[in-house]
């Protein structure tokens, strides 16, 4: 569902990663991923380029399960066979980050029929249902324009307060900066967040050359966030920065963030480098300064390839006939490499470990994981799980 | 009437500071903390000051040596404290996200990074205000429930007191925890300690399994009379019940339940019969059963006039007496002292109605044969000694020494047989009642199977008494007698003779105790019309010396007067 949900962003000429919340994506994909517990099946398909159907079932405990639908008015041209997927689209992993694209024009989506406009706002809706909790999560999303997005989501669930919340996230992105603001219905929470991207204005026109030769060749990103609960008077406040190469970046990419809570005292630092074609590897620092506490935790991120065996050639019949070998063929673009699986690892500094296995087999998508804390000697695994998705 | 509390030894000790520390760290955590409480709550400190609570008396419904109920008024306002540690999650973003659904929740990059603090909170000033129900039962513990929130106002002073958000925050948070701990948790714990203090077999069982679970289980097993069904179950026609209909069978199961009877209680309902059909003095004992014409002395004292629990002050001014009407007198305070008609609890009490019509009938008669034969009377405090000390029953041993001075000699002069075994009443009965309750001495029910022997020998063995006691003390006897009749019985006699009959044409018993009640009101009847008929009848010892069927139907002088 995310893969369709990003399917989406993509296929609607939206830049996902342009946003203050994502501005310590790679880091959260290096350090907190989530361990499976228990297992989990998953079966998805997307069965019209509009409509996509999701059901999952799971026993953690008890069988619980959930089903769920997406539509969208967009169609949507993407390979959904989890036997042919790639596996860098369904795994995050080190993310590197994409030159700026100049944001549509208006112009570029109007579509005239008999001097009429008939173009339609692109639009999505998700809906998921969990069946013994009885919880209904449900997503509007709408392009507004080519700079705006309007996202709706809710969840209805009768132990919530109220019934549920309602959450509004209304997005404008010119590339340059992008400020989202946000209501929550849950003690009426506003929210505001910004950023602001160095560097060239992609709206303009720039003919020079990007300076390759420098030593690092990247964009640096600053942003804020700021809540306010209009219920119950509380807020928060947040600044972050975030550097990171672009992919013409010569060197080995990295990216570095420094976000800062400066009510609650609260310093973190990432850093994070695709130390080879396969290996990452990520660090972060966490650090209070008001009550001394802080936290180091490690993460990599290993990709297994598999080169696919070249096919044999067999001398072609009209070369036969001609009593000559065949023209040796240039080969012009190496045979990419399949992806085997992914080994994930986080340590942090209570010796607390978090592996996850994640690769293919035949077609099923598989998703092997365990946290083990090594403080408790006696019973080391705290979870161990095992999902399997599959698709068509 | 207020209590005295001696609150300095309360707080002088050490240990018991500890013990309390120890239960109010795990009561305090036991529940679920709030989110903005990050970790365990650890009692640090715990004064309970200088000042005692006041308590007041309201209300006293029960009183006994090992039952009491009352309700009380508590007011507190000392200066005891209790110190707190615990951390506390300080940024207000963080416990918002907690329980929120990750599907809505704004993901703030760096706003909910947490900040936990160590807080210190100190507990003064505690204003308490309550009404208590107490309920005290040496099987059941204590039971204690306050009826309204206790807790008047409290002054929660923290590491946070300069910021007022936090402050009141925290006040109400803490105000909140311990009304829940007051009403909720209190009751519980103090129950479980007094069940350990009191119940040995529960303490045991506690020992044994921790289980929370076993622990309910057990208490309910006491209320519960369906829980351990009588292992020969029948239904109201004597068919057989298996286990699986007993089981079916609920208590609101509606009538249902009366007709479930024990067969071997069906048996001595028989006994009963036969003995009332034969004129038999034989009353086989009923266990489990209310006779109401033994709770009705204590009741009808308590409606006379004396406010104070009745039962022990007539049990003294009787055993002064030391002849044999103050101990049925006594058995019979006593038994309503174990049964009192205000409880509630007691297993089934309609079908124990039939058995209890045949007790009140039964014991009405043996009260006024007692009362015509004066002799017989002195043979009695012997028989009480005996099976008091048998069943070693504290309030009836208070009786032994006044009676004892009385005739010492003769107890040891006494044949044991005529105890329990009086010579008139017929074979077949007397088997079956030394079947079915083998000793009148069992410690579950000490009162109820010594008086029918009791009651039995007192009228039943005239033959022999009359010879031994009537040279000795006959003039004893009669001394105390009139004087105990004008003074206890006058208001008795007459509901009691006749009251048996509507209870139990009301009640839905089995046809068996119908029939009986029809055999009982004609008996009655015949009594009051031979009363008339032979009421002047002088030579009533020869009489009942010649033949015992008439002695059981002739009515003595006495009698008649006190009709």
């Amino acid at each position: 569902m995310d893969y369709v949900q990003h399917a989406f962003y993509k296929a609607s000429h939206w830049n996902y990663e342009n946003s203050y919340s994502q501005l310590t994506t790679t880091a959260r994909a290096l350090l907190d991923f989530e361990t499976p517990r228990g297992l989990r099946l998953n079966l998805s398909s997307l069965s019209s380029p509009n409509f996509a159907t999701s059901y999952a079932i799971g026993s953690v405990g008890l069988v619980d399960g959930s089903l769920s639908y997406l539509y969208t008015s967009l169609p949507l041209h993407t390979t959904s066979q989890s036997g042919k997927i790639d596996l860098h689209d369904v795994i995050h992993g080190y993310r590197q980050i994409q030159e700026l694209r100049r944001p549509d024009q208006p112009w570029m989506w109007e579509e005239w029929q008999g001097g009429k406009r008939i173009d339609k706002r692109t639009s999505l809706l998700y809906g998921r249902l969990y069946l013994p909790q009885s919880t209904l999560e449900a997503l509007y999303l709408r392009r507004i324009s080519p700079t705006q997005q309007l996202k709706l989501s809710a969840v209805s669930d009768g132990r919530l307060r109220n019934g549920g919340t309602i959450l509004a996230l209304h997005q404008y992105d010119v590339g340059k900066y992008s400020a989202e603001t946000l209501y929550s219905t849950d003690g009426g929470l506003l929210g505001l967040r910004g950023i602001y991207n160095f560097g060239l204005d992609p709206r303009k026109e720039n003919t020079e050359a990007p300076r390759t030769e420098d030593r690092f060749y990247g964009r640096f990103s600053a942003g804020a966030e700021m809540y306010y609960g209009s219920l119950n008077k509380s807020g928060g406040v947040s600044f972050g920065g975030r550097f990171a190469t672009l992919p013409a970046h010569k060197g080995a990419p990295l990216t570095a963030t420094l976000t800062l809570n400066p009510l609650m005292g609260n310093l973190s630092t990432t850093y994070a480098v695709k130390a080879g074609k396969n290996l990452a590897l990520c660090s972060k620092f966490d650090f209070n300064v008001y009550s001394y506490e802080s936290e180091v935790k490690l993460g990599c991120e290993l990709w297994r390839m598999k080169t696919r065996v070249p096919e044999k050639k067999e001398r072609s019949m009209a070369a036969k006939l001609e009593w000559r070998l065949d023209p040796v063929e240039e080969n012009l673009a190496p045979v990419p490499e399949e992806v085997a699986g992914v080994l994930k690892a986080r340590v942090d500094q209570s010796w607390k470990i978090g592996i996850l296995w994640e690769g293919r087999v035949k077609e099923l998508l598989f998703t092997l994981g365990s946290s083990i804390d090594m403080k408790r000697k006696d019973q080391p695994f705290r979870a161990i799980g095992l999902e399997i998705q599959y698709s068509s | 009437m207020a209590f005295n509390f001696n609150w300095s030894p309360l707080t002088a000790d050490a240990d018991f500071y500890k013990r309390a520390q120890e239960m109010l760290t795990t009561a305090l955590n036991k529940s679920p903390k709030p989110p903005i409480i990050v970790d365990d709550i650890l009692v640090n400190e715990l004064n309970l000051g200088s000042v005692p609570p006041e308590l007041e008396i309201l209300e006293i419904g029960d009183l006994a040596e090992d039952r009491f109920r009352g309700i009380f008024k508590m007011c507190y306002s000392g200066d005891a404290f209790l110190t707190l540690k615990t951390r506390v999650q300080a940024n207000p973003l963080n416990t918002y996200l907690f329980s929120k659904p990750s599907f809505t929740s704004p993901q703030p990059l760096a706003a909910s990074s947490g900040l936990t603090i160590p807080l210190q909170i100190t507990l003064s000033e505690i204003k308490l205000s309550a009404f208590i129900i107490l309920v005290f039962s040496r099987q059941k513990g204590l039971t204690l429930v306050f009826r309204n929130d206790p807790l008047e106002s409290l002054k929660v002073s923290s590491t946070f007191d300069s910021i007022p958000f936090v402050r009141d925050y925290l006040q109400k948070e803490i105000e909140m925890q311990l009304r829940t701990l007051m009403m909720d948790e209190l009751p519980a714990i103090i129950h479980r300690l007094s069940l350990r203090l009191w119940c040995p077999e529960f303490r045991a069982k506690e020992e044994e399994e921790l289980a929370q679970a076993a622990k309910q289980d057990e208490d309910e097993v006491a209320v519960d009379p369906f829980s351990s069904p009588p292992q020969d179950a029948v239904d109201s026609r004597g068919n057989v019940l298996d286990a699986s209909e007993i089981s079916s069978l609920s208590l609101d199961g509606g009538s249902e339940i009366h007709s479930l009877f024990s067969q071997k209680n069906l048996l001595r309902l028989a006994a009963l019969t036969d003995s009332h059909r034969t004129l038999s003095l034989f009353t086989p004992s009923i266990r489990d059963a209310v006779f109401r014409a033994w709770a009705g002395p204590s009741e009808r004292s308590d409606s006379a006039g004396s406010s104070t629990p009745a039962t022990p002050s007539l049990q003294r001014s009787n055993s002064s007496l030391g002849t044999s009407t103050t101990y049925t007198f006594n058995r019979g305070s006593d038994d309503g002292h174990g049964h009192l008609p205000s409880r509630p609890s007691l297993v089934s009490m309609h079908s124990a109605t039939s058995g209890l019509g045949l007790g009140a009938g039964r014991h009405a008669r043996s009260h006024l044969r007692k009362k015509k034969t004066r002799v017989v009377n002195l043979r009695k405090p012997k028989a009480i000694d005996d099976l008091v000390s048998e069943s070693g029953d504290s309030d009836a041993s208070s009786i032994a020494p006044a009676s004892e001075p009385i005739m010492p000699t003769r107890i040891l002069e006494e044949p044991e047989d005529n105890i329990i075994d009086p010579p008139q009443s017929p074979q077949r009965v007397r088997f079956r009642d030394s079947s079915v309750d083998v000793s009148p001495s069992k410690a579950r029910l000490p009162a109820r199977p010594s008086i029918n022997p009791l009651s039995e020998q007192v009228t039943v063995d005239p033959v022999p008494s009359v010879e031994k006691s009537e040279e000795t003390v006959p003039i004893f006897s009669r001394e105390h007698r009139p004087s105990l009749n004008s003074l206890q019985y006058p208001a008795e006699k007459v509901p009691m003779t006749y009251t048996p009959t509507p209870i139990l044409t009301s009640s839905d018993s089995s046809i068996l105790s119908q029939a009986w009640v029809l055999k009982m009101a004609n008996e009655i009847a015949r009594r009051s019309q031979d009363i008339d008929h032979k009421a002047t009848t002088e030579g009533f010892w020869s009489q009942s010396q010649l033949s015992r069927d008439e002695r059981e139907d002739t009515p003595p002088p006495a009698y008649q007067a006190a009709l």
